[in-house]
Protein backbone atom coordinates (compact mmCIF):
# COMPACT_ATOMS: atom_id res chain seq x y z
CA UNK A 1 0.00 0.00 0.00
CA UNK A 2 3.05 2.89 0.52
CA UNK A 3 5.26 1.45 -1.93
CA UNK A 4 8.21 3.90 -2.66
CA UNK A 5 10.15 4.48 -5.53
CA UNK A 6 14.00 4.59 -4.32
CA UNK A 7 15.36 5.28 -7.50
CA UNK A 8 13.26 9.39 -7.95
CA UNK A 9 14.65 12.47 -7.20
CA UNK A 10 11.87 12.95 -4.59
CA UNK A 11 12.99 12.02 -1.25
CA UNK A 12 11.56 8.81 0.44
CA UNK A 13 9.91 10.62 3.14
CA UNK A 14 8.50 13.22 1.01
CA UNK A 15 7.30 10.22 -1.22
CA UNK A 16 5.82 8.39 1.84
CA UNK A 17 4.12 12.02 3.17
CA UNK A 18 1.97 12.25 -0.23
CA UNK A 19 1.68 8.56 -0.65
CA UNK A 20 -1.00 9.09 2.75
CA UNK A 21 -2.40 12.30 1.49
CA UNK A 22 -3.21 9.98 -1.68
CA UNK A 23 -4.85 7.48 0.60
CA UNK A 24 -6.68 9.62 2.62
CA UNK A 25 -8.24 11.60 -0.71
CA UNK A 26 -8.69 8.17 -2.78
CA UNK A 27 -10.62 6.91 0.65
CA UNK A 28 -8.35 3.92 1.33
CA UNK A 29 -7.32 5.77 4.65
CA UNK A 30 -10.22 7.05 7.06
CA UNK A 31 -10.65 9.22 10.78
CA UNK A 32 -9.21 6.84 13.15
CA UNK A 33 -7.74 4.10 10.75
CA UNK A 34 -4.24 3.00 12.09
CA UNK A 35 -0.88 3.30 10.47
CA UNK A 36 2.03 0.39 10.41
CA UNK A 37 4.25 1.17 12.96
CA UNK A 38 7.71 2.79 12.21
CA UNK A 39 9.07 -0.10 12.84
CA UNK A 40 6.90 -2.72 11.04
CA UNK A 41 6.74 -0.13 7.97
CA UNK A 42 10.33 0.07 7.76
CA UNK A 43 10.84 -3.42 7.69
CA UNK A 44 8.32 -3.82 5.01
CA UNK A 45 9.49 -1.17 2.89
CA UNK A 46 12.73 -2.06 3.94
CA UNK A 47 14.69 1.46 4.25
CA UNK A 48 15.90 3.21 7.25
CA UNK A 49 13.59 3.89 10.42
CA UNK A 50 14.72 7.08 11.02
CA UNK A 51 13.33 8.24 6.66
CA UNK A 52 9.85 6.54 8.47
CA UNK A 53 9.93 8.77 11.31
CA UNK A 54 10.73 11.93 9.76
CA UNK A 55 7.49 11.61 7.34
CA UNK A 56 5.36 10.31 10.39
CA UNK A 57 6.69 13.90 12.12
CA UNK A 58 5.59 16.12 9.13
CA UNK A 59 2.47 13.99 9.01
CA UNK A 60 1.63 14.81 12.91
CA UNK A 61 3.29 18.33 12.37
CA UNK A 62 0.33 18.87 9.69
CA UNK A 63 -2.76 17.91 11.59
CA UNK A 64 -2.72 14.70 9.03
CA UNK A 65 -2.03 11.84 11.80
CA UNK A 66 -2.40 11.80 15.15
CA UNK A 67 -0.27 9.36 17.73
CA UNK A 68 -1.30 7.99 21.04
CA UNK A 69 1.69 7.33 23.21
CA UNK A 70 2.05 3.76 23.21
CA UNK A 71 -0.98 3.12 20.90
CA UNK A 72 0.41 3.85 17.51
CA UNK A 73 -0.41 6.77 14.80
CA UNK A 74 -3.95 7.22 13.13
CA UNK A 75 -5.23 9.34 10.64
CA UNK A 76 -6.79 12.89 11.77
CA UNK A 77 -10.32 13.97 10.66
CA UNK A 78 -9.92 14.51 7.05
CA UNK A 79 -8.96 18.20 6.58
CA UNK A 80 -10.70 18.57 2.45
CA UNK A 81 -9.36 22.01 2.23
CA UNK A 82 -5.62 20.72 2.96
CA UNK A 83 -6.78 18.19 0.33
CA UNK A 84 -8.01 20.08 -2.60
CA UNK A 85 -5.03 22.35 -1.62
CA UNK A 86 -3.00 19.59 -2.70
CA UNK A 87 -5.21 17.85 -5.60
CA UNK A 88 -4.57 21.36 -6.80
CA UNK A 89 -1.27 22.04 -6.91
CA UNK A 90 -0.36 19.44 -9.12
CA UNK A 91 -3.19 20.55 -11.06
CA UNK A 92 -1.27 23.90 -11.37
CA UNK A 93 1.97 22.51 -12.16
CA UNK A 94 0.28 20.78 -15.08
CA UNK A 95 -1.70 23.66 -16.18
CA UNK A 96 1.90 25.91 -16.23
CA UNK A 97 3.56 23.39 -18.30
CA UNK A 98 0.85 23.32 -20.62
CA UNK A 99 0.57 26.67 -20.75
CA UNK A 100 3.90 27.17 -21.40
CA UNK A 101 4.09 24.53 -24.15
CA UNK A 102 1.56 26.74 -26.31
CA UNK A 103 -1.66 25.27 -25.63
CA UNK A 104 -4.85 27.12 -25.00
CA UNK A 105 -6.22 28.14 -21.86
CA UNK A 106 -9.91 27.99 -23.71
CA UNK A 107 -8.41 24.23 -24.93
CA UNK A 108 -7.78 23.14 -21.90
CA UNK A 109 -11.08 24.63 -20.86
CA UNK A 110 -12.81 22.24 -23.17
CA UNK A 111 -10.86 19.78 -22.27
CA UNK A 112 -11.90 19.87 -18.48
CA UNK A 113 -15.23 19.90 -20.04
CA UNK A 114 -14.74 16.58 -21.91
CA UNK A 115 -13.35 14.74 -18.50
CA UNK A 116 -16.16 15.96 -17.00
CA UNK A 117 -18.58 14.56 -19.29
CA UNK A 118 -16.73 11.49 -19.30
CA UNK A 119 -16.53 10.64 -15.65
CA UNK A 120 -20.59 11.54 -15.70
CA UNK A 121 -20.21 14.48 -13.43
CA UNK A 122 -21.20 18.03 -14.66
CA UNK A 123 -18.52 20.95 -14.80
CA UNK A 124 -20.48 23.26 -13.18
CA UNK B 1 30.12 8.33 18.16
CA UNK B 2 32.53 7.19 15.98
CA UNK B 3 34.76 9.86 15.15
CA UNK B 4 37.72 11.01 12.81
CA UNK B 5 40.23 13.70 14.36
CA UNK B 6 42.31 15.15 11.39
CA UNK B 7 43.34 11.63 10.31
CA UNK B 8 46.05 10.59 8.30
CA UNK B 9 47.43 7.09 6.86
CA UNK B 10 49.40 6.13 4.24
CA UNK B 11 50.22 2.76 2.57
CA UNK B 12 54.13 3.60 1.51
CA UNK B 13 54.24 6.49 -0.90
CA UNK B 14 50.31 6.38 -1.34
CA UNK B 15 48.20 8.71 1.06
CA UNK B 16 45.01 6.46 1.17
CA UNK B 17 43.26 9.15 3.92
CA UNK B 18 44.75 12.93 4.17
CA UNK B 19 43.36 14.76 7.45
CA UNK B 20 40.07 13.67 7.51
CA UNK B 21 37.42 14.86 9.56
CA UNK B 22 34.59 12.54 10.46
CA UNK B 23 31.53 12.19 13.07
CA UNK B 24 29.37 8.96 12.61
CA UNK B 25 26.90 9.88 15.03
CA UNK B 26 24.90 7.00 16.97
CA UNK B 27 22.28 5.77 16.16
CA UNK B 28 22.60 6.13 12.33
CA UNK B 29 23.05 4.64 9.18
CA UNK B 30 26.07 5.74 7.75
CA UNK B 31 27.18 5.48 3.50
CA UNK B 32 30.30 5.84 2.42
CA UNK B 33 30.45 6.31 -1.01
CA UNK B 34 33.52 6.81 -3.27
CA UNK B 35 35.71 6.31 -6.23
CA UNK B 36 37.73 3.15 -6.29
CA UNK B 37 40.48 3.64 -4.14
CA UNK B 38 38.83 6.86 -2.36
CA UNK B 39 39.79 5.26 0.94
CA UNK B 40 36.22 3.97 2.42
CA UNK B 41 37.94 0.38 3.27
CA UNK B 42 40.91 2.40 5.01
CA UNK B 43 38.02 4.70 7.38
CA UNK B 44 36.28 1.42 8.27
CA UNK B 45 40.10 -0.50 9.11
CA UNK B 46 40.61 2.71 11.47
CA UNK B 47 37.12 2.50 12.91
CA UNK B 48 37.25 -0.84 14.17
CA UNK B 49 41.15 -0.81 14.89
CA UNK B 50 42.67 -2.61 12.90
CA UNK B 51 44.94 -0.05 11.17
CA UNK B 52 46.55 2.21 13.63
CA UNK B 53 46.38 6.09 12.71
CA UNK B 54 49.40 7.95 11.19
CA UNK B 55 48.41 11.60 12.02
CA UNK B 56 45.33 12.01 14.07
CA UNK B 57 42.67 10.17 15.95
CA UNK B 58 40.19 7.67 15.73
CA UNK B 59 37.56 7.47 18.37
CA UNK B 60 34.59 5.67 19.56
CA UNK B 61 32.32 7.13 22.15
CA UNK B 62 35.67 9.46 22.80
CA UNK B 63 38.58 6.62 23.55
CA UNK B 64 41.38 6.03 20.66
CA UNK B 65 40.25 2.26 19.42
CA UNK B 66 43.15 1.59 18.15
CA UNK B 67 45.11 -1.73 20.93
CA UNK B 68 41.79 -0.68 23.05
CA UNK B 69 39.69 -4.19 23.61
CA UNK B 70 37.11 -2.79 25.42
CA UNK B 71 36.54 -0.08 22.08
CA UNK B 72 36.92 -2.69 19.81
CA UNK B 73 34.27 -4.70 21.70
CA UNK B 74 31.78 -2.25 20.62
CA UNK B 75 32.49 -2.91 16.90
CA UNK B 76 32.01 -5.74 14.21
CA UNK B 77 33.69 -5.70 11.33
CA UNK B 78 32.49 -7.33 8.18
CA UNK B 79 35.24 -7.35 5.58
CA UNK B 80 34.84 -7.26 1.86
CA UNK B 81 36.84 -10.85 2.24
CA UNK B 82 36.00 -13.32 4.32
CA UNK B 83 38.27 -15.68 2.99
CA UNK B 84 40.30 -16.28 6.18
CA UNK B 85 36.91 -18.13 7.80
CA UNK B 86 37.33 -21.02 4.90
CA UNK B 87 38.20 -23.67 7.53
CA UNK B 88 36.27 -23.19 10.02
CA UNK B 89 32.21 -24.59 10.41
CA UNK B 90 29.84 -21.52 10.35
CA UNK B 91 29.17 -23.10 14.01
CA UNK B 92 33.52 -22.99 14.80
CA UNK B 93 32.80 -19.41 13.60
CA UNK B 94 30.23 -18.34 16.06
CA UNK B 95 31.97 -19.77 18.94
CA UNK B 96 34.72 -18.03 17.09
CA UNK B 97 33.90 -14.71 18.08
CA UNK B 98 31.84 -15.21 20.97
CA UNK B 99 34.93 -15.57 22.76
CA UNK B 100 35.46 -12.42 21.81
CA UNK B 101 31.75 -10.53 22.29
CA UNK B 102 30.23 -10.53 25.58
CA UNK B 103 27.27 -9.39 24.12
CA UNK B 104 26.99 -12.59 21.74
CA UNK B 105 23.35 -13.74 21.87
CA UNK B 106 22.74 -17.16 21.12
CA UNK B 107 18.93 -16.29 20.54
CA UNK B 108 19.24 -13.59 18.11
CA UNK B 109 21.98 -16.16 16.30
CA UNK B 110 19.48 -18.66 15.48
CA UNK B 111 16.38 -16.56 15.07
CA UNK B 112 18.98 -14.63 11.93
CA UNK B 113 20.15 -18.21 10.85
CA UNK B 114 16.69 -19.60 11.08
CA UNK B 115 16.21 -16.95 8.33
CA UNK B 116 19.22 -17.83 5.66
CA UNK B 117 19.21 -21.36 7.00
CA UNK B 118 22.65 -22.40 6.30
CA UNK B 119 24.32 -25.63 6.68
CA UNK B 120 25.96 -24.95 10.37
CA UNK B 121 28.65 -27.97 9.92
CA UNK B 122 30.12 -27.72 6.65
CA UNK B 123 33.04 -26.12 6.24
CA UNK B 124 33.09 -22.12 4.99
CA UNK B 125 35.18 -23.50 2.02
CA UNK B 126 32.47 -25.60 0.62
CA UNK B 127 29.66 -22.38 0.86
CA UNK B 128 29.45 -19.97 -1.95
CA UNK B 129 30.30 -16.20 -2.23
CA UNK B 130 27.04 -15.42 -1.06
CA UNK B 131 26.65 -17.69 1.57
CA UNK B 132 30.18 -16.93 2.83
CA UNK B 133 29.26 -13.29 2.91
CA UNK B 134 25.40 -14.43 4.85
CA UNK B 135 27.55 -16.63 7.76
CA UNK B 136 29.27 -13.50 8.49
CA UNK B 137 26.45 -11.11 8.41
CA UNK B 138 24.57 -13.10 10.66
CA UNK B 139 27.22 -13.61 13.33
CA UNK B 140 27.97 -9.86 13.42
CA UNK B 141 24.65 -9.01 14.36
CA UNK B 142 24.55 -11.99 16.88
CA UNK B 143 27.50 -9.94 18.92
CA UNK B 144 25.03 -7.27 19.52
CA UNK B 145 27.33 -4.62 18.84
CA UNK B 146 26.48 -0.44 19.31
CA UNK B 147 28.57 -0.23 16.12
CA UNK B 148 28.52 -2.87 12.38
CA UNK B 149 30.96 -1.98 9.73
CA UNK B 150 30.15 -3.30 6.43
CA UNK B 151 32.59 -3.35 3.72
CA UNK B 152 30.27 -3.72 0.12
CA UNK B 153 28.60 -6.15 2.43
CA UNK B 154 26.23 -7.05 0.02
CA UNK B 155 28.17 -8.01 -2.69
CA UNK B 156 27.26 -11.22 -3.85
CA UNK B 157 23.95 -11.94 -2.30
CA UNK B 158 21.23 -12.84 -4.09
CA UNK B 159 18.40 -9.97 -4.67
CA UNK B 160 16.04 -12.30 -2.14
CA UNK B 161 18.89 -12.26 0.65
CA UNK B 162 19.69 -8.87 0.05
CA UNK B 163 15.64 -7.99 1.37
CA UNK B 164 16.26 -10.12 4.15
CA UNK B 165 19.50 -9.06 5.20
CA UNK B 166 18.43 -5.03 4.85
CA UNK B 167 15.78 -6.02 7.45
CA UNK B 168 17.74 -7.98 9.62
CA UNK B 169 19.65 -4.28 9.94
CA UNK B 170 16.52 -2.44 9.95
CA UNK B 171 15.27 -5.01 13.01
CA UNK B 172 18.59 -4.18 15.03
CA UNK B 173 18.75 -0.83 14.41
CA UNK B 174 15.00 -0.25 15.86
CA UNK B 175 15.74 -2.86 18.22
CA UNK B 176 18.81 -1.54 20.10
CA UNK B 177 19.57 1.69 18.50
CA UNK B 178 22.58 -0.47 15.93
CA UNK B 179 24.73 2.22 14.15
CA UNK B 180 25.39 1.23 10.55
CA UNK B 181 28.46 1.78 8.42
CA UNK B 182 28.22 1.10 4.86
CA UNK B 183 30.41 1.16 1.87
CA UNK B 184 28.86 0.34 -1.34
CA UNK B 185 29.16 1.53 -4.90
CA UNK B 186 25.19 0.50 -5.03
CA UNK B 187 23.88 3.78 -5.10
CA UNK B 188 20.04 2.11 -4.65
CA UNK B 189 21.41 0.57 -1.35
CA UNK B 190 22.68 3.43 0.58
CA UNK B 191 19.55 5.49 -0.87
CA UNK B 192 17.18 3.21 1.16
CA UNK B 193 19.48 2.13 4.40
CA UNK B 194 21.11 5.12 5.12
CA UNK B 195 20.17 8.70 6.16
CA UNK B 196 23.85 10.14 6.06
CA UNK B 197 26.46 10.14 3.38
CA UNK B 198 29.72 10.87 2.84
CA UNK B 199 31.33 11.17 -0.17
CA UNK B 200 35.00 10.66 -0.74
CA UNK B 201 37.92 11.01 -3.60
CA UNK B 202 41.37 10.68 -3.33
CA UNK B 203 41.82 10.09 0.34
CA UNK B 204 39.50 13.44 1.41
CA UNK B 205 35.97 14.12 2.00
CA UNK B 206 33.96 15.93 -0.71
CA UNK B 207 30.46 16.05 1.21
CA UNK B 208 29.04 14.94 3.95
CA UNK B 209 25.27 14.99 4.49
CA UNK B 210 21.71 14.12 5.03
CA UNK B 211 20.74 12.27 2.38
CA UNK B 212 17.30 13.66 2.16
CA UNK B 213 18.87 17.74 2.45
CA UNK B 214 21.63 16.19 -0.54
CA UNK B 215 18.43 15.74 -2.67
CA UNK B 216 17.28 18.90 -3.33
CA UNK B 217 21.09 20.23 -3.25
CA UNK B 218 22.13 20.09 -6.62
CA UNK B 219 19.84 20.11 -9.59
CA UNK B 220 20.13 19.56 -13.64
CA UNK B 221 18.74 22.49 -15.58
CA UNK B 222 18.03 22.32 -18.92
CA UNK B 223 17.78 26.11 -20.87
CA UNK B 224 17.22 27.89 -23.80
CA UNK B 225 18.27 31.55 -23.20
CA UNK B 226 16.81 34.49 -25.55
CA UNK B 227 19.81 35.37 -27.43
CA UNK B 228 20.18 32.62 -29.09
CA UNK B 229 23.21 33.87 -31.13
CA UNK B 230 25.10 34.33 -27.93
CA UNK B 231 27.70 31.37 -26.91
CA UNK B 232 27.61 31.52 -22.98
CA UNK B 233 29.84 29.93 -21.39
CA UNK B 234 29.89 28.97 -17.37
CA UNK B 235 31.87 31.99 -16.33
CA UNK B 236 28.42 34.22 -17.54
CA UNK B 237 27.07 32.36 -14.02
CA UNK B 238 29.22 33.72 -11.38
CA UNK B 239 26.95 33.25 -8.66
CA UNK B 240 26.45 29.95 -9.49
CA UNK B 241 28.31 26.52 -8.66
CA UNK B 242 28.13 25.21 -11.70
CA UNK B 243 29.69 21.08 -12.08
CA UNK B 244 28.80 20.60 -15.71
CA UNK B 245 28.16 23.01 -18.33
CA UNK B 246 27.21 21.49 -21.81
CA UNK B 247 25.51 22.97 -25.11
CA UNK B 248 23.80 20.59 -27.97
CA UNK B 249 22.02 22.84 -30.45
CA UNK B 250 20.22 26.29 -28.73
CA UNK B 251 19.81 23.58 -25.56
CA UNK B 252 22.32 24.39 -22.19
CA UNK B 253 22.28 21.49 -19.94
CA UNK B 254 23.30 22.50 -16.87
CA UNK B 255 24.39 21.00 -13.32
CA UNK B 256 24.70 23.10 -10.55
CA UNK B 257 24.40 22.94 -6.96
CA UNK B 258 22.17 25.25 -4.96
CA UNK B 259 18.01 25.27 -4.49
CA UNK B 260 15.90 25.25 -7.23
CA UNK B 261 15.22 29.12 -6.41
CA UNK B 262 18.75 30.39 -5.76
CA UNK B 263 19.70 28.49 -9.56
CA UNK B 264 16.56 30.28 -11.07
CA UNK B 265 17.28 33.99 -10.18
CA UNK B 266 21.36 33.42 -11.64
CA UNK B 267 20.20 32.54 -14.53
CA UNK B 268 17.67 35.44 -15.07
CA UNK B 269 19.50 38.04 -16.87
CA UNK B 270 20.53 35.47 -19.42
CA UNK B 271 16.61 35.57 -20.00
CA UNK B 272 15.96 32.28 -19.82
CA UNK B 273 12.85 31.49 -22.49
CA UNK B 274 12.67 27.79 -21.26
CA UNK B 275 13.95 26.55 -18.32
CA UNK B 276 13.25 23.29 -16.62
CA UNK B 277 14.77 22.28 -13.32
CA UNK B 278 15.15 18.46 -11.54
CA UNK B 279 17.03 17.77 -8.65
CA UNK B 280 19.76 14.78 -9.12
CA UNK B 281 19.64 11.45 -8.37
CA UNK B 282 22.28 10.04 -5.84
CA UNK B 283 24.08 8.39 -8.76
CA UNK B 284 24.25 11.91 -10.70
CA UNK B 285 25.57 13.36 -7.91
CA UNK B 286 27.93 10.77 -7.73
CA UNK B 287 29.11 11.10 -11.25
CA UNK B 288 28.65 15.07 -11.61
CA UNK B 289 30.65 15.55 -8.21
CA UNK B 290 33.86 13.66 -9.45
CA UNK B 291 33.31 14.85 -12.71
CA UNK B 292 33.72 18.45 -11.41
CA UNK B 293 37.23 17.26 -9.64
CA UNK B 294 38.65 15.22 -12.61
CA UNK B 295 37.47 11.82 -12.53
CA UNK B 296 35.12 12.14 -15.82
CA UNK B 297 33.48 9.04 -17.22
CA UNK B 298 33.51 10.81 -20.68
CA UNK B 299 36.96 9.71 -21.33
CA UNK B 300 35.88 6.94 -22.79
CA UNK B 301 32.68 7.79 -25.28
Amino acid sequence: MFDIDINSRTPIYEQLYRKVIELIIKGVLGEGDKLPSVRALALDLHVNANTIQKAYTLLERDGIIYSLAGRGSFIAKPDHLLAQEYILGDFDKAVTAALQSGITSGALCERIDTIAANQGGDSQ
Amino acid sequence: MMTLQTTTKSFGEFKALDAVDLEIPTGSAFGLLGSNGAGKSTILRLLCGIYSPEGGRVLIDGEDVYDNVAAKQKVFFINDETIQFSHFTLRQLKDFYKQFYPGFSEEIFKKLEGAVQLPMDKKLSTYSKGMKRQAIIITGIACCTPYLLLDEAMDGIDPTMRIIVKRMLIDAMCERGLTVVISSHNLKEINEMCDTAALLHKGHIIFNRQLDSLKGAVHKVQTVFADKQREYTAEDFPGLEILHFAKTQSIYHIIAKGEEETIRQALAPAEPVVCDLVPLTLEEIFIYELEGLGYDSNVFA
